[in-house]
């Protein structure tokens, strides 16, 4: 299905089939991809996060906050490092309230997100930092390859593409292959039998929310070092549209399903939309709208899907997409 | 096994009502004790007339959206769309007034454009519960997909910018008093009542609570749950467009992003109000004192020269603070499952965790 619209929308316009643009929208993914990754876990355990968003974004400032302001020399793996672990432990306070109480996630992760970005902008500061550490200005100049095009362009494959593929096939195996995995699709089936079958919910939840956070704040990292300013007004808002693609991705927002191919095709799909309404020429504010439609219309199709299956098969058989 | 679930239904029993008085005596002592502590600490005198006026004018845009989104989670489910559903009525209103130029005085013309803003919210209502019902797409999706639709489509309709309003007797809605009390203040204490009538005295608002508290019985009461389900989120659809109105004749304008933050606030207000977010209790009387709570909130921070993140910081303490007590004080009762789920047919003896609640909402 996705495939369909990608070639759809590509015969439209003919500057799409270039390279550049396939790298200029992998480019785009990488940010959303992260993200998505870490949605991916909570939405097949049956839960939603909101608050990634504010996660990122947090760390990814800050991080760039305490680099630039103590001038330490690094090298360009440090800063992700700092703020993965900053995300690994926002994660792990959303996943701890979560576990302990069973609170409904929604309402728990819009809280986080209002605190957590309240607490940035009243805190660590509402300016938009236009310079970054040089450890990660650097990042924007590494490529993993060059291409010079017939026409004079210069293609770039941003090095980012290395550590986001190493992330999803470390999610994959995750998901698929270990007991954690299997636990995870198990909770987000039916919470209930997954208690009684022996998994340790609790702890199942608290890794979720830990994984998703410490993935949100690389995201937050690769942000602000792709866009080349830590502006802390960025990123929250567009929660939807990670959703957005996981659910497209064929994760089901009940739990129990969803595979990274699918999540990895999503975000390339949101992009692709993204980057085919610029070069279509439509105004920017039809973006909303249609990510909204293609929602819905994604949505309906895959719970209309579901009712045409018997409903016991989701719960056993873990990452059946 | 039975008596197991006898004893359950039993303690249920007892203990909903000592939740329900519990609840809304603790949002009273609540309020009297933030308006205590604000008159002490507030550099500028906190309780006086000019105050609670303007605050009567604030809280009833968002005290509105609480209403809308008490409605779709006395269903079990919850409406996400009620502040783009809010932006774009608004937006119709003001643009059938700008076209039109209405003059003062011409009530009728007045009317029928405030009629076609309540209508499109009404509309839109209707979109969610045919999703909902038809597509059979969860609320919380569905709301997510129709907020950013909306939003969208207000977008384009504005082009991103704001509509304006200069008719004199609109204008007056929003910012005029009766006997001292603002007008839109009125229109909530009467939305509200008219609301809690709804709920508590008609049929519809009967069935609206059963489908929430227990879905499957319901279904098996001969009740028709997609219907319910549609005139539920019909009803949101139109508190949402009211709220539009509102807020389109306070601030002379419409704007399709206007209220990003009243979404968490909504959602806050309703859980401080007691509402229980798997469907099934709620009162009108709690989410309009929560609704006015966080209104002293917002104003006291506002006095005392706090900064908005600051009051964003406090929404979100202030529902996980609520959500972890409530857990906390009904534990071994009140087993929040982990998300609601759509009942497939659960015939684990015994089992069927935070369905004991009493599906009777009293004002």
């Amino acid at each position: 299905m996705i495939l369909i619209l990608a070639l759809g929308v590509g015969t439209i316009n003919h500057s799409f089939w270039s390279v550049s643009t396939v790298f200029d929208i992998f480019r785009n993914s990488f940010v959303n991809l992260i993200f998505a990754l870490g949605v991916l876990v909570v939405l097949a355990s049956g839960g939603i996060d909101v608050s990634f968003a504010a996660i990122g974004i947090f760390a990814g400032y800050a991080t760039a906050v305490i680099f630039l302001r103590s001038r330490i020399e690094v090298s360009v793996v440090v800063p992700f490092i700092v703020a993965a672990a900053m995300g690994l432990i926002l994660g792990l306070a959303n996943g701890a309230v979560i576990a302990t109480f069973r609170l409904p996630t929604l309402i728990v992760t819009l809280g986080t997100q209002g605190i957590i970005r309240g607490a940035l902008l009243l805190y660590i500061g509402a300016k938009a930092l236009g310079q970054l550490p040089d450890a990660l200005e650097t990042l924007n100049r590494i490529d993993l390859l060059r291409l010079q095009l017939p026409n004079g362009d210069l293609a770039r494959l941003n090095i980012m593409l290395i550590p986001v593929v190493i992330l999803c096939v470390l999610t994959e195996l995750l998901l698929r292959y270990t007991v954690l995995g299997r636990g995870i699709y198990a909770v987000g089936g039916d919470v209930e039998s997954a208690r009684r079958a022996g998994f340790p919910v609790a702890r199942i939840q608290l890794f979720v929310y830990t994984f998703v956070g410490m993935l949100a704040g690389m995201a937050g990292m690769a942000h602000v070092a792709l866009s080349r300013q830590a502006n802390p007004y960025d990123l929250v808002g567009g929660e939807l549209n990670v959703i957005a693609a996981v659910v497209l991705g064929g994760a089901s927002l009940f739990g129990g399903k969803g595979s990274v191919l699918g999540t990895v095709l999503g975000v390339i799909l949101i992009s692709l939309i993204h980057n085919c309404l610029i070069l279509l020429g439509v105004p920017s504010f039809w973006e909303r709208a249609t990510i909204g439609l293609l929602l819905l219309i994604g949505a309906a199709a895959q719970a209309l899907g579901n009712l045409r299956q018997p409903t016991m098969n989701t719960v056993a058989t873990g990452a059946v997409r | 096994m039975s008596s197991f679930v006898f004893s359950r239904d039993f303690t249920s029993r007892l203990v909903s009502p000592l939740q329900r008085n519990r609840s809304t005596l603790r949002l009273v002592v609540i309020t009297l004790l933030l308006l205590t502590a604000f008159t002490i600490f507030s550099p500028v005198p906190f309780l006086g007339v000019i105050n609670f006026q303007s605050m009567g004018f604030q809280v009833t845009e968002v005290a509105l959206l609480s209403l809308a989104m008490m409605l779709s989670m006395l269903t079990g489910g919850i409406d996400l769309s009620v502040v783009s559903i809010m932006n774009l009525s608004a937006i119709m209103t003001a643009k059938l007034l700008a076209a039109n130029r209405v003059p003062a005085g011409a009530w009728g013309p007045l009317l029928l454009c405030i009629g076609a803003g309540v209508g499109v919210g009404v509309m839109c209502g209707v979109l969610n519960g045919l999703l909902i019902t038809r597509a059979r797409i969860t609320p919380i999706l569905a709301t997510l997909g129709t907020m950013q639709l909306l939003n969208g489509i207000a977008i384009i309709w504005t082009r991103g910018t704001s509509v304006l309003v200069s008719q004199d007797d609109f204008i007056n809605i929003g910012n005029g008093t009766i006997a001292g009390i603002p007008i839109p203040f009125a229109i909530l204490l009467v939305t509200s009542v008219a609301v809690a009538l709804l709920i508590n005295r008609t049929a519809l608002g009967v069935r609206l609570t059963l489908v929430g508290a227990n879905p499957t019985a319901a279904r098996f009461s001969g009740l028709d749950n997609n219907r319910v389900l549609l005139l539920t989120y019909m009803t949101s659809g139109f508190l949402a467009a009211v709220a539009g109105i509102v807020i389109a004749s306070r601030s002379a304008s419409a704007n399709p992003d206007y209220g990003a933050t009243y979404i968490l606030l909504a959602i806050v207000i309703v859980v401080l109000g007691g509402v229980n977010p798997y469907g099934g209790y709620a009162t009108v009387g709690g989410v309009v004192l929560a609704a006015i709570c966080l209104q002293i909130v917002g104003s006291g921070f506002n006095f005392m020269r706090f900064s908005l993140f600051a009051y964003e910081i406090a929404q979100g303490l202030i529902v996980i603070g609520v959500l972890v007590i409530d857990g906390l004080t009904d534990r071994g009762i009140f087993r929040f499952p982990l998300w609601p789920k759509k009942r497939r047919s659960r015939d684990v003896a015994g089992s069927t965790p935070g369905e004991e609640n009493d599906p009777v909402a009293r004002e």
